[in-house]
């Protein structure tokens, strides 16, 4: 259907609409007129990912100068592939419906582990190898001695693409991972560069965080994407984490040895070129004193995108005199790496900030703040200079590098916290040093700053006005869209009480305590009993899981949940795991009923879906607290407190309520879809709590349903199963949570849309 | 007797039944006993009739075997060979725990198969209520000539039969009881042992290879309760029980599965990340390689646990689809050696394309755009089912068809503007509608239908029965000839004219209350 959204004409690929797709591409459309930030909450399963692209595509045709690309960033290759296809679904309509194929180029971008198809390089099954191998066969360097050798292998496909690839740009389409490398076999083009190139003047791109976030990549890939882009973060609930992990770092003695042969064997490579090409490290260090001009020149004329690591006033000075010889360089990072080492052999928890840590630097082995900023470029130079064709092996050195160069640009934001052993063994020593980001905001500042408006969109957002303030942006959107239901098909039930009247709750006094866990295995085996198809169960830990299951292994609990349905568990293995998955969908297609045993956090919990039958009830045992004792998750919190003035009570809850949130939403995708979302604490019933919820969990609690033993909890839920057991046509929810266009554009339906925007 | 040439399968002697001393002949379809000396048997029980047996405990003075029939009697054999009572039991037992079960599962069948055919066909149900619910004839008789067609002519049923799956909690069924002396007593039952050798080969190889020749049945199942391989939260400690073989292989089993990969890529957990972090970056806490070293006993018993489960888990499920599979097994098996599995991207896209699409769909905002159908409304279905068969059974109309039919007529209808100026004349008209009055040259046919509509159903219905019925008999009547065996020739004498005479009645009865409504 063809809708018109405040004067855009936006087609929109189905023939009904729900109303919160209205809303949610008003809302969007307002974002982009501003040129703002937005950040968007709306249902899993309410065709969030169709409506943005319909709506923003829409734009690109209407305003083809206002907005040039669009930068789709998902977390999961196959929710990367699943927006593709997607979008193809929509250029197929509009094709369909304009009669005129237009030429949009929208393609995905993955690691070369998704893209490569050298028979060779593709058939390795770690990314990192991949990425290792494919470096040695494509290196700039080995292509040149592949000039004077021919007997020296590259890979075909990089040449290919090389000679011919760049001059031709990728005929418009829509490219998914499969089709961009059944086109590279077609041509003979390496899939992985094509697409890193046609990322360039593709008008949409979708591609996963790391791109844009992680400094590392990010300079690589999307250095270069123009300013007037959108970009979408979808699933963005976690998006403060993955902006925490990309810029944080641990070393440990491991790491240590590693990087010492690294530098040993750096020391060797420059003796052995000073002999036999003493000219080459001439030229570097020419170009080092040049300084680091050009992409200072780049910067400025706005080209690139700004990265973290790489701080602005470094780009105005040359690199300092101490470090500019590769010799001095190797001698100045055996002195840091000699310096570290004896941090490491500390006897007791170390906390300290990154101006402490200079300074204890600087009186130790006088090593001073500005070269340690130019680590990270410098080996860069060094390693491109030395032709060293395997980067992969140089991880621990690039590793120390860019820590020494973190720890030495910001003095805010990061926290350093050297532990001699683990607090569950505090016989064995196993020193690490942590240099910890505490501050999100300062991996995705580059990209507020960059690109004219960024949408942060996920089904599990609440509460919204948390995310401005973690992530430093001012948004000129924000809300929260509900689902509107035609039969209320998600039933949030929370247990407090057993059976016994014994609370229900995984805090940690209680966490124990026998009677707890009977009751917990209680509620699952009642639940087994009266739920068809598939269950899953979401525990807070996996030590906790794992004690869970075996205390009621030895109670003969598990043994009568058997009667009822097969039990799969989530191991720590991901391949173990992922069969386990196979085999529990299996079992809920062929209609024995499977239970599914997992974790909060975990892998499944996050990119995992149960649709309909493969889950029809979710189970949430406890609350999803993170680990609080962690010494990182202290300063952080405290860090929270102190530069934005969120309580630390207020951040964990939060945390574990998106957590529980996300696990208990992975029920319901869509509105034929039904499900259980049962609560197993009674700590969910208090309203702060509660109140952290998305919105449309929230406003189907109700209070009859806030306290509930284990056997009242049943009652309900064999009513609820029952109703929606009963058939559910398209003609039940028209004019509803449906609507058709006469429907949409009809006056009263109008407002009462508007009322919904409006009570967000 | 006819018996004796059946085939003996063992034959004990000095068994005691009723306090009489005799021989016990197992034979292929039937257990027999008689009394010594004489050459008739007294006891003889079909196989298919037992239900059970059961047996002595091993510590009491009499050796007995006891059969439990389905009609709930009991035959006690007491066995009585001083010497070899044991050894006798003992070999009864086993061949009658090997018999059994043949039997069991035959007379369940059929059964099955009787009571299906019953309720399908409400004809048939019809006649069996008249004939044999009125004791006219025998089931026996009744079916003798019914099941050995259907068997015959259409084996498929059987062979479609639906597998019964495995309980997953068929371990769970086999709790100890304390025997009061400090043992633990398991009750095994065939099916449980079935339901171990179907979801754990290796136990079945472990079995043929050791029963009878190093170990008797029972030593077997005592040794496995008292393996760790039973008792999955204990750790293998590698003390040499014949099972460890078995948690060996289990444990390859398992690792061959999870190598093998999962199929839908959207479950894939190592393929989800597109680009994981580098080693060193990153908030981790935790090192798996040392958390590994410094696991306590609890932790990697616990971890036992889950990993036994999810096996077990996968082995029922398995072995509840595994014949159903076994063909597109192979296939895929072909595939995969095709080429590494890397290379097998060539094959994984349908099954990729096809997952992703359904992960797309939004079935509720598509307008459902397959082709209508019309419900089938039947009023009565047999009219339906011999209803007439089309000359040209290949010209099948659709159901849209049918329905563009159908609007194309009611259009018509709606358009349909009389030309006056061509009509019939009126004479022509008259002599038609003459013509299609009842009684008139064309509605000669419908004189018999107008009788059919005088009687009223219930007394139609009647007399169909009866029709029915007095032909089964008659079928019955007609089967008898010639008549060579003694049996047929009294079932002719005997109680077939009595059914005759009984069908006659029937119908004498119904002729009169027809009359009588009648008038």
């Amino acid at each position: 259907m063809k809708l018109n959204i405040e004067g855009l004409l936006v087609y929109f690929p189905y023939d009904y609409i729900y109303p919160e797709q209205y809303s949610y591409m008003l809302e969007l459309k307002r974002t982009l007129d501003a040129k703002g930030h937005g950040v968007l909450e709306m249902p899993s399963g309410t065709g969030k990912t169709i409506s943005l692209l319909s709506l923003i595509v829409a734009y690109q045709r209407a305003f083809p100068l206002e907005v040039t690309k669009l930068i789709y960033c998902s977390r999961t290759v196959p929710e990367i592939e699943k927006v593709v296809e997607e979008l193809r679904k929509l250029m197929e309509f509009y094709t369909k419906e304009t009669g005129e194929s237009n030429n949009f180029l929208a393609l995905a971008l993955s690691s070369r582990k998704n893209l490569c198809i050298h028979p060779e390089v593709s058939s390795l099954r770690f990314g990192k190898e991949v990425d290792g191998k494919c470096h040695s066969l494509t290196a700039s360097y080995v292509r040149a001695q592949h000039h004077s050798n021919p007997n020296l292998p590259v890979c075909r496909f990089y040449e290919e693409f090389d000679s011919v690839g760049r001059q031709v740009p990728l005929p418009a389409g829509i490219y998914n991972l499969d089709d961009l490398k059944a086109f590279g076999r077609r041509k003979g083009w390496c899939p992985y560069y094509l697409a890193r190139y046609s990322i360039l003047h593709a008008n949409i791109v979708v591609y996963s965080y790391h791109y844009l976030l992680d400094p590392k990549i990010a300079d690589l890939v999307s250095k270069e994407l123009a300013k007037k882009s959108v970009v979408v973060f979808d699933e963005a609930h976690n998006i403060d984490n993955v902006c925490i992990d990309s810029m944080s770092v641990n070393i440990t003695r491991r790491t240590l040895d590693r990087c010492q042969t690294n530098v040993d064997t750096l020391q060797n490579t420059i003796h052995k070129i000073k002999e036999t090409d003493a000219a080459k490290l001439r030229e570097e260090y020419r170009r080092l004193v040049e300084g680091l001009k050009e992409a200072n020149v780049a910067r400025e004329t706005d080209i690139y995108l700004a990265n973290p690591v790489l701080p602005d006033e470094i780009l105005q000075e040359a690199v300092p005199g101490s470090i500019r010889t590769a010799e001095h360089f190797v001698g100045f990072m055996r002195r840091f790496l000699e310096y570290l080492k004896s941090r490491l052999r500390v006897q007791h928890v170390v906390q300290e900030s990154a101006p402490q840590f200079l300074k204890d630097i600087f009186e130790k082995v006088c090593i001073d703040r500005k070269p340690l900023r130019f680590c990270a470029e410098r080996l860069q130079s060094l390693l491109r200079t030395l032709e060293i064709a395997d980067i992969a092996d140089f991880s621990a050195v690039t590793l120390i590098s860019n820590f020494a160069t973190l720890v030495s640009t910001y003095s805010q934001g990061f926290t350093i916290i050297i532990e001699p052993f683990e607090d569950r063994t505090p016989t064995i020593a196993n020193p690490v040093l942590h240099f910890s980001c505490m501050d999100p905001s300062i991996a995705i500042k580059p990209v507020f700053q960059r690109f004219q408006s960024v949408v942060i969109t996920s089904g599990t957002l609440s509460p919204l006005d948390i995310y401005p303030r973690i992530l430093d942006f001012r948004p000129v959107t924000m809300a929260s869209f509900t689902m509107t239901l035609a039969r209320t098909c998600l039933c949030p039930l929370i247990v407090g009480r057993g059976n016994d009247q014994v609370a229900l709750s995984s805090k940690f006094e209680t966490r124990e305590d026998f009677a707890v866990i009977r009751n917990y295995g209680n509620l699952l085996l009642e639940m087994s009993a009266i739920v068809p198809d598939g269950i899953v169960a979401f525990f807070t830990s996996y030590v906790y899981m794992e004690n869970i299951v075996a205390s009621w292994y030895e109670q003969g609990i598990l043994e009568n949940i058997q009667r009822n349905k097969l039990i799969f568990i989530e191991t720590q293995d991901a391949a173990e795991t992922s069969m386990a998955l196979e085999k529990y969908q299996e079992a809920c297609e062929n209609g024995r009923g499977a239970i599914l045993l997992s974790v909060a956090r975990g892998k499944v919990s996050e990119g995992i879906d149960f649709v309909h039958h493969y889950g029809r009830a979710v189970i949430m045992f406890g609350v999803p607290y993170v680990y609080t004792q962690s010494r990182i998750l202290k300063a952080r919190l405290e860090y929270l407190r102190d530069q934005f003035q969120i309580r630390e009570n207020d951040f964990l809850t939060f945390d574990a309520m998106r957590h529980a949130a996300q696990c208990v939403g992975r029920a319901i995708r869509g509105k034929t879809d039904y499900g259980l979302m049962i609560f197993a604490d009674k700590r969910y019933a208090r309203a702060d709590k509660r109140g952290k919820l998305p919105r449309w969990i929230q406003e189907h609690i109700n209070d009859g349903s806030l306290n509930l033993t284990v056997d009242e909890a049943v009652q309900l839920s064999k009513h609820f199963l029952r109703q929606m057991a009963q058939p559910f046509r398209q003609e039940d929810q028209l004019g509803l949570s449906l609507l058709t266009l006469e429907q949409l554009e009809s006056e009263d339906m109008l407002q009462k849309i508007t009322q919904i925007a409006h009570q967000t | 007797m006819t018996s004796l040439s059946e085939e003996v399968l063992l034959v004990v002697k000095k068994v005691r039944q009723k306090k009489q001393d005799g021989t016990l002949y197992l034979m292929a379809e039937r257990i027999a006993w008689g009394p010594e000396g004489k050459d008739r048997f007294t006891v003889s029980h079909l196989y298919a009739d037992i239900r059970c047996q059961k047996i002595s405990p091993d510590g009491k003075a009499k050796v007995q075997l006891q059969l439990v029939l389905h009609t709930g009697e009991s035959t006690t054999f007491h066995f009585a060979n001083e010497s070899t009572a044991l050894k006798d039991r003992e070999a009864a037992k086993e061949l009658l725990q090997q018999l059994l079960p043949k039997f069991k599962k035959k007379a369940n069948k059929e059964l099955e198969e009787k009571n299906r055919m019953l309720q399908e066909d409400p004809v048939l149900f019809q006649l069996y209520k008249d004939l044999v619910v009125s004791q006219v004839i025998s089931a026996e008789e009744f079916w003798a000539n019914r099941l050995g067609g259907i068997n015959n002519t259409d084996p498929s049923p059987y062979n479609n039969k639906q597998e019964v799956g495995i309980s997953g909690a068929f371990l769970a069924d086999i709790r100890p009881q304390t025997d009061g002396c400090n043992g633990l007593r398991y009750n095994l039952t065939a099916d449980i042992i079935e339901s171990i050798f179907r979801t754990y080969p290796a136990v079945k190889q472990k079995y043929s290879e050791n029963v009878p020749h190093n170990l008797t049945e029972k030593e077997f199942w005592t040794r496995f309760f008292q393996s760790h391989y039973f008792h999955r939260d204990r750790i293998n400690t590698g003390t040499q029980d014949i099972f460890s073989e078995c948690a060996k292989q289990d444990e390859k089993g398992l690792k061959t599965l999870v190598t093998q990969g999962v199929k839908n890529p959207l479950v894939d957990l190592q393929s989800l990340e597109d680009k994981t972090l580098d080693e060193g970056y990153g908030i981790c806490t935790t090192q798996p390689s040392t958390s590994n070293a410094n696991k306590s006993v609890k932790d990697s018993s616990n971890s036992a646990i889950i990993k036994r489960f999810n096996h077990h888990s996968a082995m029922v499920l398995a072995a509840g689809s595994r014949r159903g599979e076994l063909a597109s097994d192979q296939a895929s098996e072909t595939s995969s050696t095709d080429g590494n599995s890397r290379d097998s991207d060539f094959f994984q896209p349908p099954v990729k394309k096809v997952k992703l699409q359904e992960a797309i769909e939004f079935e509720d905002l598509q307008r459902e755009n397959r082709p209508k159908t019309v419900p089938l409304n039947l009023k009565k279905s047999d009219r339906y089912a011999h209803g007439p068969v089309p000359l040209q059974s290949q010209q099948y109309t659709t159901s849209q068809d049918i329905i563009n039919s159908v609007n194309y007529i009611r259009h018509e209808m709606a358009s349909y503007k009389p030309s006056l100026t061509q009509v019939l004349s009126s004479t022509a008209a008259t002599s038609a509608i003459a013509a299609l009055s009842p009684g008139g040259v064309l509605m000669q046919g419908g004189a018999q239908q107008a009788i059919n509509q005088m009687v009223p159903t219930e007394v139609q219905g009647e007399l169909k029965h009866l029709y029915v019925a007095a032909g089964e008999l008659l079928r019955h009547f007609w089967s008898c000839f010639p008549v060579n065996t003694l049996f047929l020739e009294e079932k002719l004498t005997g109680h077939l004219e009595e059914m005759l005479q009984t069908a006659y009645s029937k119908f004498q009865v119904w002729q009169t209350r027809r009359m009588m409504r009648k008038t």
